[in-house]
């Protein structure tokens, strides 16, 4: 009991300081002003707030519609268990991204601006279009963890009847809208043509972001998934982290590829092995993102424990970031002159808004019905005894 | 439209550096100070010495321009007379026009709580009334000239044929990025002045359009792929429960 009650004061001792150093920071952007609260200049005008919490936060839920799509288009009945997780890993993603454009958008009262005012040309339009349309289907998605708590039984009913009715439209679309903007986040870089790094530069960076996010998405179903066994008390079939981790080192090798393969065609291969930064920044990706986790998957000792696996996934996030924030910053500093790092209140935000997402996470697996109550009928089979 | 557009003819053999561009370019805008070394929030137009050359540096009026295509809510749009006009009541704030220009020329003002993106606008109200842009009518050596696209162009074509040895055979901005609505001519060769090697000579904005019209095939075969995979497994699952529902039925009987 003690020891709960230990662990509980230090995460909220961490809570306080990570909201008090975010609302310091969001007290610094609203009234201090950018340079005050950024290090964002004309030659880096995006700097974290656009390379890990839009590229990274839209990314890393791409675990939402592979999962929905596996379950309700392709049958996969086995994962319909954390299905509904799933797509509120990806919701709460898409909120906190939402959220995160009062802080890096310059006029954030015109955020709706897209609404009316189109421009079809644009691929940040297309995106901002998809990532509304999809956070609404996800929205629909998940409301039936609201609608079962309707008190009234025959509104209730109806409610949950006209969804079933929907839900495999809405599991369609949003795959659909999915997969368009998580390439167009990569479509974003292609007119930067000439300004960005030969070893990050594509004309289809579209594909290589799609490619990219789905074993992302992966890997932090993953790692929610076994926070929620170790920590809130959900009984889970482990069996299907494993199953998970099978799909995630197949679509990094084919990741992988693709990339040296693009690398290759636009003649890129000479710039590997400079003596310059941006070698060593490729080189931590590739490590992060592909070597690591595929060397590490490949281990029977990391593939058969939930712990291994719950590391392993934590690499690839990493070099999942890695890779966004290469694309996103790295790419450009040569071309722009300009050598930017985060001030303390960038990333202050960031980490508050994830933090928000977190505790939300937390609230709704003990409140609501997330996971199904039942108890799964394989056990992990060398499930340690730390799991109490 | 070309009879209309208007644009610029930079001559840098002919520029000496005086910044009278500079100062009535910040007067007509109401900017403060000097005359500024680099493009920034209070300067649309600055001159870049470079050895013994005089470069002034501009928004280039790009007929295709980058920062158009990207912005999300159309803040800019290439207008008929040349100018490549920014309007700041539509902005959002996201500043993709600023990576996406291959100039580096829109800027932002950094120190304001309500910042908005800055850049020349060819002095659009003025040409509007059919005067000249204030940099051009400032310009004491006639190294800035304002005139019809078609006319200046000739214009620097006549100067580079008619002066033989004088000139570096390139009129930058009539094929960067798919042509430009500034032009320059000089006696040293570009790259020696710091001008940026566009990446191609088709206007950018083509990059994306390729990207973009993938839209339609995702959606239609992607969607009837999805379709398609769901009507399969339903019916795998429709004829495996008749399935057991004959095995059965058999072993009633």
């Amino acid at each position: 009991m003690s020891q709960i009650m230990r662990k509980i004061t230090l995460w909220r001792a961490i809570s306080a300081v990570i909201f008090a150093a975010g609302l310091w920071a969001t007290y610094l952007r609203f009234f201090a002003g950018w340079r005050a609260a950024t290090n964002l200049s004309d030659g880096q005008p995006w700097g974290i707030w656009v390379g890990v919490a839009t590229l990274c936060g839209v990314g890393l839920s791409a675990g939402g519609f592979a999962i929905a799509g596996a379950v309700y288009l392709l049958g996969m009945e086995r994962y319909h268990a954390i299905s509904r997780a799933s797509v509120m890993i990806a919701f709460l993603g898409y909120l906190s991204v939402a959220a995160g454009y009062a802080w890096e958008l310059g006029l954030p009262w015109n955020f709706w601006h897209p609404i009316v005012m189109w421009n079809r040309k644009s691929v940040l339009f297309e995106v901002v279009w998809c990532i509304m349309l999809y956070t609404t289907v996800l929205a629909l998605e998940f409301s039936p963890a609201l609608l079962e708590k309707i008190p009234h039984q025959r509104i209730r009913e109806l409610a949950l009847e006209w969804h079933h009715r929907i839900l495999i439209g809405l599991v369609l679309i949003g795959v659909l809208l999915s997969s368009l903007h998580q390439s167009f986040l990569g479509g974003l870089f292609i007119i930067f043509k000439g300004k960005v790094y030969p070893l990050w530069y594509s004309n289809y960076q579209t594909t290589l972001f799609y490619l990219s996010a789905i074993p992302a998405g992966f890997a932090m179903v993953i790692i929610a998934l076994y926070l929620c066994h170790r920590s809130l008390g959900v009984k889970l079939d482990l069996g299907i982290l494993k199953d998970f981790s099978r799909v995630i080192t197949p679509l990094l090798v084919i990741f992988g590829l693709f990339r040296f393969a693009d690398l290759a065609r636009q003649h890129a291969m000479e710039y590997l092995f400079l003596a310059r930064s941006e070698t060593f920044y490729f080189w931590l990706e590739m490590a992060l993102f592909i070597v690591a986790p595929v060397v590490l998957l490949n281990l029977k000792k990391v593939r058969e424990t939930p712990i291994g696996l719950y590391w392993a996934s934590a690499i690839t996030v990493m070099g999942f970031i890695t890779h966004r924030i290469n694309v996103s910053i790295t790419a450009l500093e040569r071309a722009t002159g300009t050598h930017y790092v985060p001030k303390w209140s960038e990333l202050a935000v960031t980490i508050m808004l994830v933090a928000t997402a977190v505790i939300a996470f937390r609230w709704a697996v003990l409140h609501l019905k997330i996971f199904p109550r039942v108890e799964p009928r394989t056990r992990w089979l060398a499930e340690p005894a730390e799991a109490d | 439209m070309s009879k209309q557009s208007k644009a610029l003819l930079i001559d840098i053999t002919k520029c000496i550096g005086c910044q009278q561009c500079s100062v009535a370019c910040k007067a007509g805008h109401k900017q403060p100070g000097d005359p500024e070394p680099t493009l920034s929030a209070t300067a649309f137009t600055v001159i870049e010495p470079r050895g013994e050359k005089f470069v002034r540096r501009l928004c280039m009026h790009c007929e295709d321009p980058s920062c158009a295509s990207v912005c999300p809510v159309g803040a800019i749009v290439k207008t008929a007379q040349g100018a490549v006009r920014y309007d700041g009541s539509k902005c959002i704030g996201c500043r993709y026009c600023m990576i996406a220009c291959p100039f580096s020329v829109p800027k932002y003002e950094w120190s304001k709580l309500a910042p908005y993106v800055t850049k020349c606008d060819m002095c659009a109200e003025r040409v509007l009334a059919g005067k000249q842009t204030l940099c051009a009518e400032a310009c004491p050596t006639g190294a800035t000239t304002f005139g019809d696209r078609e006319d200046l162009l000739m214009e620097a074509h006549k100067r580079i044929v008619e002066n033989p040895g004088t000139y570096v055979p390139r009129i930058y901005g009539e094929k960067e990025v798919g042509g430009t609505s500034v032009f320059y001519i000089s006696d040293v060769p570009f790259e020696q002045l710091g001008f940026i090697e566009p990446p191609m000579n088709q206007p950018m904005p083509t990059l994306s359009a390729a990207a973009l019209g993938e839209v339609p095939t995702v959606v239609t075969i992607g969607g009837s792929l999805l379709a398609g995979l769901y009507w399969f497994t339903q019916r795998r699952r429709e004829v495996a429960l008749a399935q057991v529902a004959e095995q059965d039925e058999k072993e009633r009987n």
